[in-house]
């Protein structure tokens, strides 16, 4: 009793901690669910775009802006050009259109006018140039007829109404659980930092060498008192487990958790705390103090979320470092976040890959779990 | 001591193995694709020569084709092993892909643009095959003869193909990434608040026996509280200078090209966090660990905001712009962009300002806060 007493104190007194990282994985998701820069399936989203026409609503002018808002989110208020600057650095705007003076003009007397633009790096910039680009290729294939402005527009629009057929086979919308994907990755850290600051430094308090020798000499097994502090800790990580649930429900959506990829979502992140866990007396057993703690849960929470996924997609990492994360388990359980989220079905065979990285996982614990009692032992002797 | 300024360098090249791709699109690979070559296909001459053009090894390749049949293709990409299928149905093109993606979008669009090139050079050529047509003189008809379609297509598939969009690019290439570091250094610069508030606390007899013996010293408080502080204050110096350089040319993150401005930004932010540690520490009537973590919750929250965790700094502006404004990360931040980002140095000196005066206010916070502490006994 007097050591769980001991236990949850410590815990109390450090609810600033969970209550910060709790705040960053909050605000996180909200983050995630009203950005849209990171999703890779960018055909879905209209590029954000910024249009200066210097020119008239007239003739291919007004064309050319009404087929960029049919394709593109033009957003307005950028008279301020620094303002534009940083959006555009920021990606919040990816491409710029200057439309100069007289081009609807210059065009129909076949000068080949220019348009200026200014665009930021990524996809959804890539995207937004292809998209004038083709307009402008086609505009210049129509001027070697010499057609009037009417006529020229009605066979652009034309032209660039044929589209391919696409079928997906995927019967799952993936962006449907993306939220979910990206909170539960996002999580990662989190977890992490959380369980390993508070059991770090709880076990740290119970390993200083003056409280190990009262313990040794106290009427508790020392035993025991191992076992209380494991029981402890479990329950501990369970709570985080299952505040990062309740979080979860409000930034993913209730029918995504309460689905059957929910459950596998939640199982995953279940079995990844108990990974945290014993990474964390893993950690307890090698470094005392606060500072080495801080230092550590920093290196290894910010780290392997660097390294697996957790805050840049697994598509973007090279595949050297995707190559070293295999070494870490949070690599197993983002990479599970990504399998989940495209599953089709939940039959064994389908559901296998994710399993496979549940087992991993399981395997990691129990490495750890093996190394930390080595440490302990050859740590009694000493004392 | 070891841990809390190695790992600012630990995380540096973290970050650089975990973005080195990001934004890179000079390592574009070709994908690999599968195409039905059917009757179909193989009537429609400009998708033969286009898939041709764009498999052929060099810069310019998009995919890597296989010329397959239907259901040769279905088990490719069942396999995963090719990214899509084209084929071809009534003169209309059709691509298969298993999941959206990056390579299926870059597909798609090749297709489209392919089939919007065959549109626009049927229509061209027809219209000038008309145009030809009508400007025959009723004598050339009767005889029977016809425009030289053949090279009016020609012409024709010469011009679309020609037809280059008069598109200036006044893009300056940035990279998004570069914000992480500047996190990474402000988060660097806070440490100083964890050293002087631990330095602080050996001075305050209210907090550690240390500091009760410092009070009864014969020694001036000022010296000592001003030399420990100058000591963390040098430390924190040096530590930020060696992670600049190691990210400047180990790493080769960009700053910009003025190292005074860098070094003095470094040094104003290694200040205000300093002086705020002090500030800290005098005012919270606690013991470190729960000053640690309050300093901690500072920095990290500041961090997420400036744009660690993925570069959100814009939004957060959005959302609420007061926020880097007052947070020191945050302006360490922005400095460090504004070298970065901006050819004038207004906006970079409007932060070092900042900067500051936030050092000033916590200075004067502090000192008042020191003068009221008297004791009769302790």
């Amino acid at each position: 009793m007097t050591v769980s007493k001991a236990f949850w104190k410590i815990v109390l007194k450090n609810i600033s901690t969970i209550i910060m990282y709790t705040v960053i994985l909050v605000s996180f998701g909200t983050v995630s669910a009203q950005s849209n820069t990171s999703t890779v399936e960018f055909e879905a989203v209209e590029p954000s775009i910024v249009v200066f026409n210097h020119d008239g609503e007239e003739g291919i002018t007004k064309n050319l802006v009404e087929y960029l808002d049919k394709n593109a989110e033009i957003k307005t208020g950028f008279s301020d050009d620094d303002k534009l600057k940083d959006a555009l650095f920021y990606e919040e705007v990816v491409l710029v259109v200057d439309i100069p003076e007289n081009y609807s003009k210059d065009y129909l007397a076949g000068k080949n006018p220019e348009i200026s633009t200014r665009s930021s790096a990524g996809y959804q910039a890539e995207l937004a140039k292809v998209m004038l680009r083709r307009y402008l290729s086609v505009a210049q294939s129509y001027s070697t007829l010499g057609l009037d402005a009417s006529e020229t527009t009605e066979k652009i629009n034309a032209a660039l109404e044929s589209s391919a057929k696409v079928e997906v086979l995927s019967k799952v919308d993936s962006s449907k659980y993306a939220k979910a994907s990206a909170y539960f990755s996002f999580a990662n850290y989190a977890i992490l930092a959380c369980v390993i600051t508070i059991i770090c430094l709880i076990m740290s308090s119970f390993n200083r060498m003056e409280i190990r020798k009262r313990n040794l000499v106290s009427s508790v097994a020392i035993s025991k008192m191992n076992r209380i502090l494991l029981r402890n800790s479990c329950l501990y990580a369970f709570g985080v487990w299952l505040m990062y649930m309740i979080f979860g429900y409000f930034m993913a959506g209730g029918d995504v958790l309460f689905s059957n990829y929910g459950i596998l979502f939640a199982v995953n992140s279940f079995i990844f705390c108990i990974v945290a866990t014993t990474i964390a007396y893993l950690i307890s057993q090698l470094v005392h103090g606060r500072n080495a703690v801080n230092g550590i849960m920093n290196v290894v929470a910010l780290g392997s979320s660097f390294l697996c996924g957790a805050f840049v997609p697994l598509e973007f990492l090279p595949e050297s470092v995707k190559f070293i994360a295999h070494a870490l388990p949070s690599f197993y359980y983002i990479d599970s976040n990504y399998k989940i989220k495209a599953l089709e079905g939940f039959s064994l065979g389908e559901m296998a890959p994710v399993l496979i990285n549940m087992g991993i996982m399981l395997g990691f614990a129990i490495l750890f779990v093996i190394l930390a009692s080595i440490i302990a032992k050859k740590k009694q002797r000493v004392a | 001591m070891f841990w809390t300024l190695i790992f600012p360098f630990i995380l540096a090249i973290l970050f650089n193995m975990a973005f080195a791709r990001l934004h890179d699109f000079d390592v574009f690979e070709a994908f690999d694709v599968a195409v039905v070559d059917d009757e179909n296909f193989c009537d429609l001459e400009i998708f033969k020569e286009a898939f041709k053009k764009l498999s052929e090894e060099g810069e310019e390749q998009l995919f890597v084709t296989q010329y397959v049949d239907s259901e040769k293709a279905d088990q490719l990409l069942a396999d995963e092993k090719v990214d899509g299928i084209v084929y071809i149905v009534d003169g209309e093109p059709h691509v298969k892909i298993k999941k959206n993606g990056t390579n299926q979008t870059v597909l798609t669009t090749a297709v489209e643009q392919i089939y919007q090139s065959s549109k626009i050079i049927e229509d061209i050529a027809d219209t000038k095959i008309n145009e030809a047509v009508s400007e025959m003189s009723p004598e050339q008809l009767m005889r029977g003869e016809m425009p030289d379609v053949e090279k009016i297509y020609k012409d024709t598939v010469a011009t679309v193909s020609e037809a280059e969009p008069n598109v200036k690019d006044d893009s300056r290439v940035m990279n998004i990434v570069v914000i992480e570091f500047y996190t990474l250094i402000a988060m660097a610069c806070m440490q100083g608040s964890m050293l002087s508030s631990e330095m602080m606390d050996r001075c305050l007899p209210n907090i550690t026996s240390r500091g009760k013996r410092v009070a009864v010293a014969p020694t001036r408080k000022g010296i000592v509280i001003a030399s420990n502080l100058l000591a963390s204050y040098s430390m924190l110096l040096l530590s930020l200078i060696a992670l600049i350089a190691f990210m400047r040319f180990v790493l080769g993150v960009e700053f910009g090209s003025n190292l005074g401005f860098i070094i003095l930004l470094a040094a104003v932010g290694g200040l205000a966090s300093t002086v705020m540690g002090m500030m800290l520490s005098i005012v919270l009537k606690t013991n470190n660990a729960a000053k640690n973590v309050i300093i901690l919750t500072i920095t990290m929250v500041g961090c997420l905001f400036a744009g660690m965790f993925g570069g959100n700094k814009g939004f957060f502006d959005n959302l609420n712009p007061i926020i880097n404004k007052i947070s020191p990360v945050g302006m360490i931040t922005d400095g460090f962009y504004s070298l970065y980002y901006y050819a004038d140095s207004a906006r970079y000196f409007s932060n070092v300002y900042g900067l500051l005066i936030v050092a000033a206010i916590f200075m004067i916070l502090s000192i008042r806060g020191l003068r009221r502490q008297r004791y009769d006994s302790i």
